[in-house]
């Protein structure tokens, strides 16, 4: 089985996809059973690979490697490292969750899920790519289905309501019409769903084209990440490297999403159903990082070494920005959206310091967050069809009705702010220790960052579920039955656990982060004078 | 020197595909002319019996490679030839089942409706084995004349017979523009056979002449600024014939300029690619920003169209054997996807007898079949993995960035998430917006079928396109002269 682990990980999600197909839409319990046990099979399955893969060993493994179109270049090549082995864990515990989460969906439930499936395979695809092809391939692939998933299922947001009354020169509604795409103001999910579209299809397109460079300037014509690793940066001719490199980093962070390019990803987070945010900020986002660290890391140390600092500027934007909008966010989901663009921040700063300790802690923490935001959509969301609505200021008091969904509440909270015996909090340190001693003060500004997370994220906290329970929430239910309480279960053990005991994840992670720094270092000595930012 | 025409080294068995195309369009109309009685649909099922019976005989001549060329080199089959003639009765079996509901509407002159189809899709494959200027001239105006009566063939209909006149006022112009050019290559040459052209000497006459043929190609493949006919003509004929006139004599029109630009003039490429260039970046840019503005499905189509064909001349800019490959390629992906969605057009209009966006609001509700179909056709026109036109799309792309082109392939790309935005907005009415009337729509077993046959080749394009790529190789065979990538 070893031998086709990965391809029976992805096909088990695309698998789940397809058999829904021909499943009638009347069998919802059906419907949510197949979804249920194809991410069960992938989330087991990735529990496995977590286990056995062999950190002593390092590099690439579970390689499979199919001809698919020689005439390109392109082989259906799977493989993955340190990096790759907890974002396919955290892809794989997040569908699964997600399912659960949405099991009260009624409208349309199969093609719900079937966009579910094919967003997490998409995600999982491309953290088990090694072919420069099939990794965008996959991350192209992603898109649509959040289009549709924020799109049919997902809510409106603060002040369309109050768009309504508004109709263009031609007497329809305002929201409907052309114009209404380039007002920047509206709030309504088709806006939300097709402003993500147009910002990561261009994020794509920028990186596609670096991609494309790397396919014919490397003069071997294939996409093969292991064969263009070996072409020397030389080869390329320095400005065109710079060009490439820099094509391929904002083209993959305007998914991360870094600051400047963030905007389109709180209102997406806002609109989507509570399943797509938590697979939108816990994996989706990763996809940039990671792309970031197996294309432009991998295949240009030199640039990286050169070019990464810009990183270490730009996420101040991201980690200081992103938290100060959040503390006057009044809508529960921006309020976490906002902070996952703020930690997304984080994790490039981590990055940027390329040395072992902060990598290892980005990698970490990208995990880490995963769970943590994930949780937090989850009963953001919980909250959300139980009261409708998502405005702080009027909820309070929903912990004397759902004590259990605030517990959970706590929890993730908790870890958000990197609260110690959480996963996160193992992240947070590594990625502050780690960088401290390139860039002190980002560093500083940084922790700066988490103390508005904490501020915003207690106070989101205290005007939920304490305080004076409104009359008109009367009637709200907690996540009682065990269908609801099963993935908060998972999510919450899971980011324990790991918090408890994170030796394994950071050696498996260290397996694949230690070789990938040594490339760098080998090809330009590492700067260790402290200074810069 | 042209030698004196004998029967005797004429090999007929080259043009026996023909020959039956011709036999099976007047054996349908005599049947029906002797015997009125006969069921139509009975004669349309036996006339695509006859189509698949000549594309498997074409399939025996691509593998056993059957190459030569007849009647003084006017005449060649080679496997371009092939793929192109295989191509087009492809299309016609498509549109053949597309039409059957649409022309039992009609009601009137059913089996002169399939015989046009099938003697304009003869005059195609014509234009596919087309060697000279000459033959070239006559089995271009061939497929048109069908065209001119189906374009029209609504005749109650105002917007129809307006696209009839407008086409057929086009065409003419289009015509004598191509005779003026071939005169004038003939004068500067002496010659009109496309393998002794490829020696003549650069002269301004020449040079204009071929520049008179190529507009003329242009105006067929609908290439800005060529396609001013394109959206009104799209939207007034039976939708049928539009997604017919919108892949067969593309692809054609394709077969002709690849013999004629990547072999005859394979020499002059750094001159004629800019030209290229020009058509690509303008009909790209034009028709995705155009498609935008659209309210109505067929012109959105129409549009998307012109850019597609922007796609596809990248490919072509590029001159080399790779691009000629992806060409095909992209041909293939555009046929699936496109004749798709004429189809959930026709199945659409075929119950309200409406067309334009705002009426397919709320598909998703009335038949999920559909709107899922829809979606699927249309990403692939916009090019999302794991669709046949995110394949084709890297293909052209791969091949104009080897040749250095990086500014087409720039502007293909920004023209990537152009599209995107009108395609996704035709999504959001399908997906998102509530239908007035939410009653079904049913859809028709042939129609079924092509709707079917066209998922079927979309995403087979897209995830086992090694297939076709192969064929796409093996097909541009003739092109080894070229450079590779």
């Amino acid at each position: 089985m070893n031998d086709h682990l990965l391809s029976i990980i992805l096909f088990s999600l695309f698998g789940g996809g397809i058999l829904l197909i021909f499943i009638p839409n009347t069998q919802a319990l059906l419907v949510r059973g197949v979804a249920a046990v194809s991410a069960g099979i992938a989330t087991i399955l990735s529990f496995y690979l977590l286990y056995n893969f062999d950190y002593k060993l390092g590099g690439f493994q579970f390689i499979e490697r199919y001809t698919w179109a020689p005439n390109i270049g392109i082989s259906f090549s799977l493989g993955v490292d340190g990096i790759a082995v907890p974002l396919v864990l955290a892809s794989s515990i997040l569908i699964f969750a997600g399912i659960f989460v949405s099991w009260h969906i009624q409208d349309r439930t199969k093609e719900f899920y079937i966009f579910l499936l094919i967003l997490a395979g998409a995600t999982v695809g491309v953290y088990v790519s090694l072919d420069l092809f099939f990794l965008y391939f996959f991350y192209e692939m992603s898109v649509i289905p959040m289009y549709l998933l924020i799109g049919v299922w997902g809510s409106h947001t603060k002040g369309y309501h109050d768009l309504k009354g508004y109709l263009d020169m031609a007497g329809k509604p305002k929201r409907d019409s052309l114009r209404f795409f380039f007002n920047f103001t509206s709030n309504s999910k088709e806006y939300a769903a097709m402003k993500l579209v147009i910002f990561l299809s261009v994020g794509a397109v920028v990186a596609l084209m670096g991609i494309l460079l790397i396919y014919s300037r490397s003069g071997i014509f294939t996409f093969d990440l292991i064969e263009l690793s070996n072409i020397p940066e030389g080869h390329y001719g320095k400005g065109l490297v710079s060009a490439i490199w820099l094509m391929l980093f904002f083209g993959f962070a305007s998914i991360a999403p870094l600051w400047p390019m963030h905007s389109w990803s709180p209102v997406g987070h806002a609109s989507a159903p509570a399943a797509t945010s938590m697979l939108h900020a816990g994996v989706l986002m990763k996809l940039g990082h990671f792309s970031i660290i197996r294309v432009a890391f991998f295949l240009f140390p030199e640039a990286t070494q050169e070019w990464m600092p810009i990183a270490a500027y730009l996420c101040i934007g991201s980690i200081v920005y992103g938290g100060l909008v959040a503390l006057f966010q009044k809508d529960t989901k921006y309020v976490i959206g906002y902070s996952s663009s703020s930690h997304m921040g984080m994790i490039f700063l981590g990055m940027a310091a390329l040395n072992v300790i902060s990598l290892t802690g980005a990698v970490l923490y990208m995990f880490a967050h995963a769970l943590a935001t994930g949780l937090l959509f989850a009963m953001a969301g919980w909250v959300y069809d139980q009261t409708h609505t998502r405005d702080i200021p009027s909820l309070g008091g929903l912990s004397k009705k759902m004590p259990f969904v605030t517990g959970a509440f706590i929890v993730a909270v908790a870890a958000s702010v990197g609260f110690p015996l959480t996963v996160n909090f193992v992240g947070e340190l590594m990625i502050v220790v780690g960088s401290w001693r390139m860039y002190p003060k980002t560093t500083i500004l940084a922790v700066l960052g988490i103390c508005i997370t904490l501020c915003y994220l207690f106070r989101m906290m205290r005007s939920l579920f304490f305080g004076e329970l409104k009359a008109e929430y009367a009637g709200v239910r907690d996540a009682g039955l065990w269908y609801d309480r099963l993935p908060l279960i998972l999510m919450i053990a899971c980011s324990l656990f790991y918090g408890l005991f994170p030796t394994r994840f950071v050696e498996v992670i260290q397996s694949g982060v230690v070789p990938l720094l040594d490339r760098i270092q080998s090809a330009a000595p590492l700067l260790t004078q402290t200074g810069g930012f | 020197m042209v030698a004196p025409l004998s029967f005797a080294d004429i090999d007929l068995s080259l043009l026996a595909p023909e020959l039956w195309m011709t036999f099976l369009g007047c054996l349908i109309l005599t049947i029906d002319f002797l015997f009125p009685k006969v069921n139509k649909s009975h004669l349309i099922y036996l006339s695509m019996a006859g189509i698949v019976l000549i594309c498997l005989q074409l399939v025996s001549f691509f593998i056993s490679e059957k190459t030569g060329s007849t009647f003084n080199q006017m005449f060649v089959l080679d496997r371009l030839a092939i793929f192109f003639k295989i191509f087009v009765l492809f299309s016609t079996l498509l549109i053949l089942l597309s039409s059957i509901d649409a022309v039992n509407k009609i009601g009137y002159f059913k089996i002169e409706y399939y015989f046009l189809l099938i003697f304009s899709a003869l005059g195609m494959m014509l234009m596919a084995s087309a060697n000279d200027l000459l033959s070239l001239y006559l089995s271009l105006e061939f497929s048109t004349f069908g065209f001119y009566v189906l374009v029209a063939y609504l005749k109650d209909d105002l917007k129809s017979n307006e696209a009839g006149i407008k086409f057929f006022i086009l065409g003419v112009l289009s015509s004598a523009i191509i005779i003026f050019g071939i005169s004038l290559v003939y004068a500067a040459s002496g010659t009109i056979l496309f393998t002794e052209l490829m020696t003549i000497r650069p002269s301004m006459s020449a040079i204009v002449g071929l520049m008179f043929i190529f507009i003329s190609l242009g105006y067929k493949i609908g290439a800005v600024p060529f396609h001013a006919w394109v959206p009104d003509v799209y939207q007034g004929a039976p939708t049928p014939v539009t997604s017919f006139l919108s892949i067969a004599p593309k692809g054609a029109a394709f077969a002709l300029m690849l013999r004629v630009m990547f072999s005859t003039f394979a020499g002059m490429r750094s001159e004629w690619t800019w030209f290229f260039m020009g058509l690509a970046i303008l009909s790209m840019s034009y028709g995705n920003i155009v498609a935008i503005a659209q309210k109505n499905m067929k012109r959105l189509l129409a549009y998307s169209g012109i850019a597609q064909i922007g796609n596809i001349l990248i490919g072509f800019a590029a001159g080399t054997k790779m691009g000629s490959e992806a060409v095909l390629f992209y041909l293939l992906a555009y046929l699936f996807a496109n004749v798709g969605a004429f189809a959930v057009v026709i199945i659409f209009s075929n119950m309200t007898d409406k067309d334009d966006i705002e009426d397919l609001a709320g598909l998703n509700r009335r038949s999920p079949f559909l709107a899922f179909a829809l979606l699927v056709f249309l990403l692939s026109l916009a090019g999302v993995p794991p669709l046949g036109g995110f394949i084709a799309k890297l293909y052209v792309f791969a091949a104009a960035i080897n040749q250095n082109l990086i500014v087409l392939v720039v502007v293909g790309l920004v023209n990537i998430v152009i599209s995107m935005y009108y395609y996704l907005i035709v999504v959001k009415k399908i997906y998102m917006v509530e239908p007035a009337d939410a009653s079904a729509i049913p859809v028709s077993l042939p129609l079924r079928a092509v709707v079917y046959f066209s998922l079927a080749g979309v995403f087979i394009l897209g995830i086992f396109p090694i297939w076709f790529i192969d064929w796409s190789v093996s097909a541009t065979e003739i092109f080894t002269h070229l450079v590779l990538r």
